[in-house]
């Protein structure tokens, strides 16, 4: 099955049926991903995180925004296991609480900057002409752009919140898929089956949908996990800046932020936040360089512009 | 090839035109009102003809796009504006505070590319060892630490714990030579740390498909130490594509140099315009984002014609 994907620029037969991820099939793409030990950790590390978000009221001590004023700048102690903040309030609970802004805005980051920049790079790719010269301009534009600067201003442009930074990350990150896409549209539009679906009458629509995109499908996941990591990263660094999330929502970057004001004292504080972002980027890198292995051999050159 | 260097040119312009618009309309999105958040510390804001003096002063009174023509006009001429908060010159603040950034900015880029390439090199020669293994582990940390947690991580360890290096702040390259380097020291490693890791992982894959070729088999196969399969094979054309990197890189340390100043307190162009954000400081912002741009822009450029120099076939194509 795998050859068949892998040959089939080469074999003229296969040229009449669409490369799609499905003849590799979850499974096998499960089997040849397990097989690589970097890539399970990342699996094991993601697992924990998203069911540390999604269950952080069951697994969380305390209350994330109860301050305990007898109970200020503790060390870890058996009451409270990684001590307390600058409030008194458990720090164990908030970085657990912390999971989920990270986990939402790198998830809420992806979707968003996938979603646009697939419609982008098709609206590009297929149209051509005009709309590819507009779309792919500006692209380059982001591209040149220091993107953490771009991000900032846009963050504190749209205002605090959530949403709002899930909004600037994504301003920026759909770029990237949007120019991924374009050109696997552009490889894949020539090829004869596509020219054999249009002879058949599909609409362009149905094209797209059936042919085209299954096409992307591969890089797309790999951008995705990548994506997930990266809009992490930025999150904490908004939040460490004061940017986004505003207090009391627990967020990682935040707690890193007012734990350095105290790291001569009580080092814990600004060590553990900083672990939790480091892993989460980890696990994702991880995953992201897995599935790429796993899904495509010959896109072993990484980061690799189409 | 000059064919192809004056379309390169003549599209970096047209980029750097779009990117002025993008980044015109971004800060005039920026929500206060910048003269009203400058003056209130020193003056009477309940005297609304001042602040309409002070607005028409620096020009925001105008319709936008009226604006937006007088800074193009005068950003040309060389004539940057003044900060809306201090009131200097922009120019004068940005060629105060530039040598600041730009060593920090150099010595990264040096550490970043130098350690990036022996790393991905030697992983690349040594795969699947136990070496390669530990450094594909270290650049896959290098990539995902935060470069705030990592500043946070040095500095307990060389400033609080050990007391080696000074924790933070800066001097001069030639007030005190020494105690400058040490200063740097830290800030640069963190700022090298993001881009090293790309470039070694990018280095290695590289290297691994040159290495994976036929030629390659060939060049073994005639007898050639793998010294020189290595040295004179494989090198050249691994290298044409990891230069694409180059102009990601830059962009990359610049971005950090936004927290990385703010940490170590250093007086620098990243510090600069941190402020300027948080302020509504609409030149200081605009200025700093224009000339980010320009120098990504200015190594893509030196790129993209490294590329058609080294590779024929991109400059037929185009």
């Amino acid at each position: 099955m795998e050859e068949t994907n892998k040959k089939v620029d080469e074999t003229s037969e296969h040229d009449l049926e669409p490369r799609r991820m499905s003849t590799v099939g979850f499974r096998g793409l499960l089997k040849t991903l397990l097989k690589n030990r970097l890539s399970v950790i990342g699996i094991v590390v993601i697992i924990l995180m998203f069911s540390l978000a999604l269950f952080a009221p069951l697994l969380a001590p305390y209350d994330p925004n109860e301050p305990d004023y007898y109970n200020l700048l503790k060390g870890p102690s058996a009451k409270h296991w990684l001590g307390t903040d600058d409030l008194g309030r458990d720090l164990l609970s908030r970085i657990i609480y912390g999971a989920q802004v990270s986990m939402t805005v790198g998830l809420g980051c992806t979707v968003f900057s996938l979603m646009f920049g697939t419609f982008m790079g098709v609206l590009s790719g297929y149209r051509g002409g005009a709309w590819d010269m507009v779309i792919m301009r500006i692209c380059d534009m982001i591209f040149i752009f220091p993107g953490f600067m771009f991000i900032l201003i846009m963050a504190a442009a749209l205002g605090p919140g959530m949403i709002n930074i899930i909004i600037a990350i994504s301003l920026f990150g759909w770029a990237g898929p949007a120019r991924l896409v374009r050109g696997n549209v552009l490889a894949v539009r020539e090829m004869p089956y596509v020219e054999a679906a249009r002879a058949a009458g599909a609409s362009n629509t149905r094209i797209m949908f059936k042919y085209v995109l299954p096409n992307c499908l591969a890089p797309m996941i790999v951008a995705a996990a990548l994506g997930l990591g990266a809009a992490v990263g930025m999150e904490a660094g908004a939040a460490f800046l004061g940017i986004g999330v505003q207090p009391p929502t627990p967020s990682w970057g935040r707690e890193l932020r007012v734990g350095y004001t105290y790291l001569s004292t009580v080092p814990l504080y600004s060590v553990a936040p900083g672990l939790m972002i480091t892993m989460a980027i980890m696990a994702f890198i991880a995953l992201g360089d897995g599935l790429r292995d796993a899904l495509d051999p010959r896109l072993r050159g990484e980061g690799k512009k189409v | 090839m000059t064919r192809y260097i004056i379309f390169r040119l003549f599209y970096a312009v047209l980029l750097l035109a779009g990117t002025m618009v993008i980044t015109f309309f971004m800060t005039r999105m920026l929500p206060g009102d910048p003269i009203r958040a400058a003056m209130q510390q020193n003056l009477d804001l309940r005297d609304e003809s001042i602040v309409q003096e002070v607005r028409a002063r620096f020009g925001l009174d105008r319709p936008v796009h009226i604006q937006f023509g007088m800074w193009t006009r005068d950003f040309f001429t060389g004539n940057w504006g003044n900060s809306l908060s201090s009131g200097q010159k922009v120019v004068d603040m940005f060629l105060q505070r530039a040598p600041v950034t730009l060593e920090l900015f150099f010595l990264s880029l040096f550490w970043s590319w130098l350690i990036g390439i022996i790393m991905g090199v030697v992983s690349a020669l040594k795969r699947n060892s136990m070496l390669d293994f530990g450094i594909t582990g270290i650049s896959i940390g290098g990539l995902s630490i935060p470069v705030f947690w990592e500043a946070i991580i040095l500095i307990y360890i060389f400033g609080v714990w050990w007391k080696i290096l000074p924790p933070s702040g800066y001097v001069p390259f030639f007030e005190d030579p020494i105690m400058n380097l040490k200063m740097v020291a830290m800030p640069t490693f963190v700022m090298a740390t993001h881009g090293m890791a790309g470039v070694a992982r990018y280095v290695r894959s590289c290297l691994l498909e040159v290495i994976g070729q036929d030629f390659i088999r060939t060049a073994r196969a005639k007898g050639l130490r793998e010294r020189a399969v290595i040295i004179s094979h494989a090198f050249k054309p691994a290298a044409i594509p990891v230069l694409t990197i180059f102009g990601g890189t830059f962009g990359g340390i610049l971005g950090g140099s936004f927290i990385i100043e703010l940490m170590f307190a250093i007086p620098g162009l990243g510090r600069m315009g941190l402020d300027a954000i948080f302020q509504r400081d609409f030149p200081i912002i605009q200025t700093m984002a224009v000339l980010g741009s320009s120098c990504v822009l200015i190594a893509n450029l030196v790129t993209d014609i490294a590329y058609g120099w080294l590779d024929p076939r991109v400059r037929i194509y185009k």
